[in-house]
């Protein structure tokens, strides 16, 4: 089980790798991943299994709202900060 | 002489102008031709999706449904451990899998198709698009039949559309260039799966109606994505041309992973599904077989100056 440092370091690591444009001392929780293309529309995918995997929790993309990936507060908040039995996502 | 440079300027300007528009207006003719022969043959090969094919009540599990050769983990560790009863279960969930990618594809491309009848501009093409739709609305019949009959369900779509600006024509090349590039990749796994004599006789239907028509919708789609480019491309910043490239080489790179799907291999009944796909992408084997497949419209793609890049040259 992981802590939530461990799961927002992950993430951040994910974004960096994946975005190829931005340094690690680029990047806090609050940097807004999406509205900066640090991370487009076509890596959204990507990043659902990634949440998935790390979760433990099937994604409802039909459910989501935009914002839900806005940044790494929000994709802690919304998909780890939640029990597993839980309801859904929270909005955004 | 100041007077003289500036006429110069415009008559140079004016001319040039002229050759693209010239230009431009050939292409289009070309484009209005290409598009009654395709109407016509929708016409003379139109079909009901309701009548034809025959479903069996149940699918046997001693059969395949997805040519091995084209299963995401062939070539993997974690299919050879499989044995012959494993691999067969495999290739119904890829087939599965195939047919939901489709229907998912099919129903954002209707979405887009619907959104450009009749708009300005499309005039040329619309009368060929009411044809599109409609053949797009039978594969997803056939399709969503196969998945839900036999399967009780779709594997969820994981894409999402995240609204920005667009240069002018920006939107439009976008959207048939991934459509084209989509149907590329489909084809030639429904040409291959259609000749396959080792899979279930439904599953060989299935892609021989679908490649039926994608062959008209490639040789529009081929036409079209060369001509928007054309006549967008030269008005677009060089940022907005480089982040095009960008984004459709990320696309390509999205659409192969989609088909390897950790949902798959759990309902194969796999370990480690996240492991497993992992796996399976790193593979060297699975790499050729993506440039196998894209090669000949990535040629075509490179040799129009719309990509710069090879994804699979890059190292």
């Amino acid at each position: 089980m992981m802590t939530e440092a461990e799961i927002r370091q992950k993430l951040r690591e994910w974004v960096v790798r994946q975005s190829g444009k931005i340094r690690p001392e680029e990047l806090a929780d609050d940097t807004a991943i999406i509205e900066k293309r640090i991370i487009k529309s076509v890596r959204i995918p990507d990043l659902i299994l990634f949440i998935e995997e790390h979760s433990g929790r099937t994604i409802d993309v039909e459910q989501l709202k935009p914002g839900v990936f806005r940044n790494i507060d929000t994709i802690y908040r919304n998909f780890f900060a939640v029990k597993a039995d839980g309801p859904g996502p929270e909005k955004a | 002489m100041r007077l003289g440079c500036t006429v110069f300027i415009c008559v140079h300007r004016w001319f040039h102008f002229v050759r693209f528009a010239e230009g431009v207006g050939a292409k289009m003719r070309g484009l209005s031709d290409l598009v009654g022969k395709l109407c016509e043959a929708s016409v003379q090969d139109f079909y009901s999706p309701y009548a034809g094919l025959d479903w069996p009540e149940k699918l046997e599990d001693d059969a395949w449904y997805f040519s091995p050769e084209l299963i995401s983990l062939f070539g993997s560790e974690a299919y050879a451990h499989l044995d012959a009863q494993g691999q067969k279960r495999l290739s119904f969930h890829e087939a599965v899998n195939f047919f939901s990618l489709n229907i998912h594809g099919e129903r954002s491309l209707i979405e887009g198709l619907a959104y450009r009848l009749y708009r300005k501009g499309n005039d040329d093409y619309t009368r060929y698009l009411h044809h599109f739709l409609d053949e797009e609305n039978k594969h997803m019949v056939y399709f969503g039949t196969f998945c839900v009959r036999y399967a009780a369900k779709v594997y969820p779509d994981k894409k999402m559309v995240l609204p920005r600006d667009y240069a002018p024509g920006e939107e439009d090349f976008l959207f048939f260039a991934k459509v084209l590039i989509f149907e590329e990749i489909v084809d030639v796994y429904n040409k291959r799966m259609a000749a396959d004599p080792r899979l279930h006789p439904i599953a060989r239907e299935i892609n021989r109606l679908h490649h039926r028509d994608e062959s008209r919708h490639l040789a529009f789609g081929r036409r079209l994505v060369k001509e928007l480019f054309d006549r967008h491309s030269p008005g677009w910043a060089p940022e907005v041309l480089s982040g095009v490239r960008e984004y459709l080489g990320d696309y390509i790179r999205s659409t192969w992973q989609e088909y390897y799907n950790p949902a798959v291999y759990k309902d194969a009944g796999l370990p480690n599904p996240y492991d497993v796909q992992k796996e399976a992408l790193s593979l060297p084997s699975c790499r050729s077989r993506h440039e196998q497949v894209s090669r000949p419209w990535l040629t075509m793609l490179l040799r129009q100056g719309i990509l710069t890049e090879d994804p699979y040259h890059d190292d």
